[in-house]
């Protein structure tokens, strides 16, 4: 039997159609064609419908969503006219999730299985028996009602269930546009809920309310899902695959298509949207689950908890005859995060009355804000609150062009106002390091206020938080020290990773910039609480040793102690002595390995510190600090390695590849080619750094620093070495960092005479070697 | 050389054997192996819930032939596996590079 062909080209191509309106129409051509197909295979039966649920059901259906057909029967299908059906759909490539039921199967399945049970509530119709699809659907509804109690708490469950799989919707770099909190998926679960609460959908979306001065009812969040909804249309479009995560590679040619400027537009759009489902989806699961619980107050529980404010049904509000000043947004904030509470509508709705904080602020009207900062991660979600309903803003103006914005990189988890949120949640950890624990949290809630603003974003955000102090009425001394803890909040982790800890000059620069103890405690602890809020790589046990030793250091110069004290260790000149001691006596290259280090001892020669370099990277091992001491020819090399493999480091290939390259020869450039090649990334891996060669002659008083920033490659360390090798340089020490996909590495280097390279012309010529360098293994051939 | 691997419907194995020898493929692995498709491992009436993925038993045949044998001994197996039923299978081809008879030392073609 031949059927009319599926011809959805035109559909697909049409660049007009978007959204909600490509989805019904792409469901529209589909359920035509799909009509016409049944129609000649059952026109003599009677007693059997085809009927679409769950997605396809609601008619929205992305270019590569699936389809969601039952084959509906009142007892008995001629299994030869199923299999006629589904044939044609298989042949023409649709993923269909078929089945073949009788309304009582059906039902049954739906008694106990929660997604079978929510896909009928959309039940629709396509062709054949309307009695029996009518009938199927009213029942599907019904017991869904019925069985509201034990549906609800299932479907609550569920909810949080997902919501701990991904990251929000709203933050996320890569947001799975579908599951994640604030996704497509959390509106339809206000939807089903609303179903099982004899409740018409269309009312009870109304009763849906973020009291902000307007609304979201139900108009604004069918506006939210829409917006995730054509962002996911083109995604399918744009990768030609089914899919619900938007990457970061798929962003511009998705913004492209829905006219925005550019990728950031478009995530600063999604984000917005993705906020406000999140927040009215919390609403709603909040109120349900008290309801739930068997706490049907409604307004009859109520509990003072002082300065005019009552506990009313979980929520704060204030109490009905409290008088309104420009104190209370505050006070309402920091009792909701003491009592982990939610902020009720109305007292949200009031608040919006209440006048403006006088500038300067008060004492109090200070006190306040860092009471509510130090509440930590409980200040979180009420701050959230308070932005949703803009009185966040009022009291903070900068922050408004930081809502929701993107921050596009490997290593950046966060939007830039979340971000902000969560190091002010950390720092809230480490208020007892410093002596002004409010100074500490509002360095971390202002830090990067400046990336919503053109222009670098340091520079910017130090003006800013200058005229921030002021009008907070900070004195002109805890103003500097603000403006500086923004200044050089990178300070610390930059420092510590891409210069020498042992060199004098770098311990003298921090001291310099930190200005006072007091100052440099802040930093440290801005520092880590900054670094945990930003994500995973950003942070580890090492980087934190490296900055806890340059801030011990940097306190031991600013008490007035002298930097030798500190950066020459008696202890590890002992080690050294010994181990050139022991190599002396054999005369042969003596390898130690301990945990994650690697040292080795033997005669100088020329480009041996690459060639220690090329083995780690043979043997599959990423250098993340190295060290090179020497005299009278004999040198000793530090490597601090990492497996990208394995936690623990196996040794023993490693000294003896070391040994033959040492001793014989090994072909490092072809092996490292082969590693390229086995390794290759399938996938082009987004760069956020712009590759970059800095030779450095004022950061240490002994050597020039060179600084490379760059794409990581296999052998890149290797490479570099060798380039640096072959322009007749010395490395005395290397730090590696690696942030994503791209690395900044540092090398203190030295002429053949033991000077720093100064003249203008080797630096231009060093700059243009090392950035050749840079480029991987496999473009080298030309 | 090239290694034909086709996973079939256990019931087809035998028709699948029988056509090899005619087409003089003397050698051949056998795997008892489980998988689904398409769709889900679930057959034409399929009743239960949607998301479900059942693994259903499969056999896998792998066996190296020469290239000028690889069109007319794919085209073999496919005709005696097929039942125009989902869940048929496929074959697929990957090429060999090297091959050694453990017993007299024979390699490549000679090996096949």
């Amino acid at each position: 039997m031949a059927f009319a062909a599926l011809d959805r080209t035109e559909l697909l191509a049409d660049t007009t159609l978007r959204g909600a309106d490509f989805a019904k129409a792409h469901a529209a051509v589909l359920d035509r064609w799909l009509v016409s197909i049944f129609d000649e295979i059952f026109e003599r039966e009677r007693g059997v419908a085809l009927v679409a649920t769950g997605g396809h059901g609601r008619a929205e259906l992305c270019p590569f969503s699936d389809l969601d057909l039952l084959l509906l029967h009142d007892g008995e299908l001629n299994p030869d006219l199923a299999q006629q059906f589904w044939y044609p759909l298989w042949d023409a490539g649709l993923k269909v999730g078929h089945a073949v039921r009788s309304s009582r199967d059906t039902l049954l399945l739906a008694d106990t299985d929660l997604a079978t049970a929510t896909s009928l509530l959309s039940l629709r119709r396509l062709a054949g028996n309307i009695d029996l699809s009518d009938s199927l659907a009213a029942a599907a509804r019904f017991n869904w009602k019925k069985g509201a109690k034990k549906w609800l708490p299932q479907l609550a469950d569920a909810v949080e269930a997902r919501h701990t799989t991904s990251i929000d919707v709203a933050y996320a770099l890569e947001p799975d546009l579908k599951e994640a909190r604030g996704g497509l998926r959390d509106v339809h679960a206000i939807q089903w809920s609303l179903a099982a609460l004899d409740a018409d959908s269309g009312e009870a979306f109304d009763q849906l309310a973020v009291p902000t001065g307007h609304q979201i009812g139900r108009q604004q969040l069918v506006q939210h899902y829409n917006t995730l909804l054509a962002a996911r249309v083109e995604l399918h479009r744009a990768v030609r695959r089914p899919g619900d995560r938007l990457h970061l590679q798929n962003q511009d040619e998705v913004a492209a298509r829905l006219d925005d400027d550019n990728a950031d537009v478009l995530m600063a759009r999604i984000s917005s949207a993705a906020r406000s489902i999140a927040w009215a989806s919390d609403e709603h699961w909040f109120d349900l689950r008290r309801d739930l619980a068997g706490r049907f107050s409604r307004g009859r529980r109520r509990r003072h908890i002082g300065q005019g404010m009552d506990m009313v049904d979980g929520r704060v509000e204030l109490a009905d005859n409290a008088p309104l000043d420009e104190l209370s947004v505050l006070r309402v904030g920091v009792a909701a995060a003491t009592e982990r509470a939610r902020i009720g509508p109305t007292t949200l709705t009031r608040l919006h009355q209440a006048r403006d904080i006088p500038l300067p602020w008060s004492v109090e009207a200070r006190e306040l804000f860092v009471a509510l900062l130090a509440r930590g991660d409980d200040a979180v979600p009420v701050i959230e609150t308070l932005d949703i309903s803009d009185l966040w803003c009022r009291l903070l103006p900068e922050w408004e062009p930081n809502r929701c914005r993107p921050q596009r990189n490997a290593y950046h988890r966060f939007t830039v106002d979340r971000h902000l949120l969560e190091a002010v949640a950390r720092a809230a950890d480490l208020c007892d390091r410093v002596e002004r624990p409010d100074l500490l949290l509002l360095g971390a809630l202002l830090h990067d206020i400046g990336k919503g603003y053109p222009g670098d974003h340091t520079v910017v955000g130090m003006g800013l938080v200058h005229d921030i102090a002021q009008r907070m009425g900070f004195n002109d001394d805890d103003t500097q020290t603000l403006v500086l803890l923004v200044e050089h909040h990178l300070l610390l982790p930059d420092i510590a990773t891409r210069r020498d800890l042992d060199d004098p000059a770098t311990i003298r620069w921090v001291a310099a910039c930190s200005g006072t103890i007091e100052r440099l405690h802040l930093l440290g602890a801005l520092t880590e609480a900054d670094s945990i809020a930003t994500g995973r790589s950003a942070w580890g046990a090492w980087k934190a040793g490296l900055v806890s030793t340059l801030v011990d250091r940097a306190e031991h110069v600013l008490a007035g102690g002298e930097v030798e004290d500190v950066t020459t260790s008696s202890e590890r000149l002992a080690v050294n002595s010994e181990l050139m001691a022991r190599y002396s006596a054999v005369s042969a290259p003596l390898i130690i390995t301990d945990g994650n280090e690697l040292t080795l001892v033997c005669g100088d020669r020329h480009g041996l510190f690459s060639r220690v370099a090329g083995v780690l990277a043979v043997c599959g091992l990423d250098v993340s600090e190295a060290s090179a001491a020497g005299e009278n020819g004999v040198v000793l090399d530090r490597f601090r390695v990492t497996s990208a493999f394995s936690k623990e480091i196996s040794w023993t290939r490693v000294e003896r590849e070391l040994l033959r390259a040492l001793n014989s020869r090994i072909a490092i450039e072809s092996r490292l080619a082969d590693r390229a090649r086995s390794y290759r990334r399938p996938v082009e891996a987004p760069h956020f750094l712009e590759p970059k060669v800095r030779v450095l002659n004022e950061a240490s008083e002994n050597y020039t620093v060179i600084e490379v920033t760059g794409p990581d490659s296999i052998g890149l360390l290797y490479r570099l070495t060798r380039t640096i090798a072959d322009l007749d340089l010395d490395i005395a020490s290397a730090k590696v960092t690696t942030l994503g996909n791209d690395v900044v590495d540092a090398f203190y280097v030295r002429d053949q005479h033991g000077n720093k390279v100064t003249s203008p012309e080797d630096v231009t010529e060093i700059t243009m070697a090392l950035t050749h360098a840079l480029r991987p293994i496999t473009s080298t051939r030309s | 050389m090239k290694l034909i691997t086709a996973i079939i419907k256990p019931f087809k194995l035998d028709d699948v054997k029988a056509a090899l020898k005619a087409m003089t493929v003397e050698g051949m692995t056998v795997t008892s192996v489980e998988g689904f498709g398409r769709q889900g491992g679930h057959t034409e009436m399929y009743r239960g819930a949607e998301y479900q993925i059942d693994f259903i038993p499969k056999i896998k045949i792998e066996a190296v032939v020469a290239d000028h044998d690889v069109a007319r001994v794919v085209e073999a197996i496919v005709e005696a596996a097929r039942t125009d039923k989902i869940g048929d299978g496929k074959v697929w081809i990957t090429p060999v590079e090297g091959i050694v008879r453990i017993r007299t030392g024979e390699r490549d073609d000679d090996a096949i």
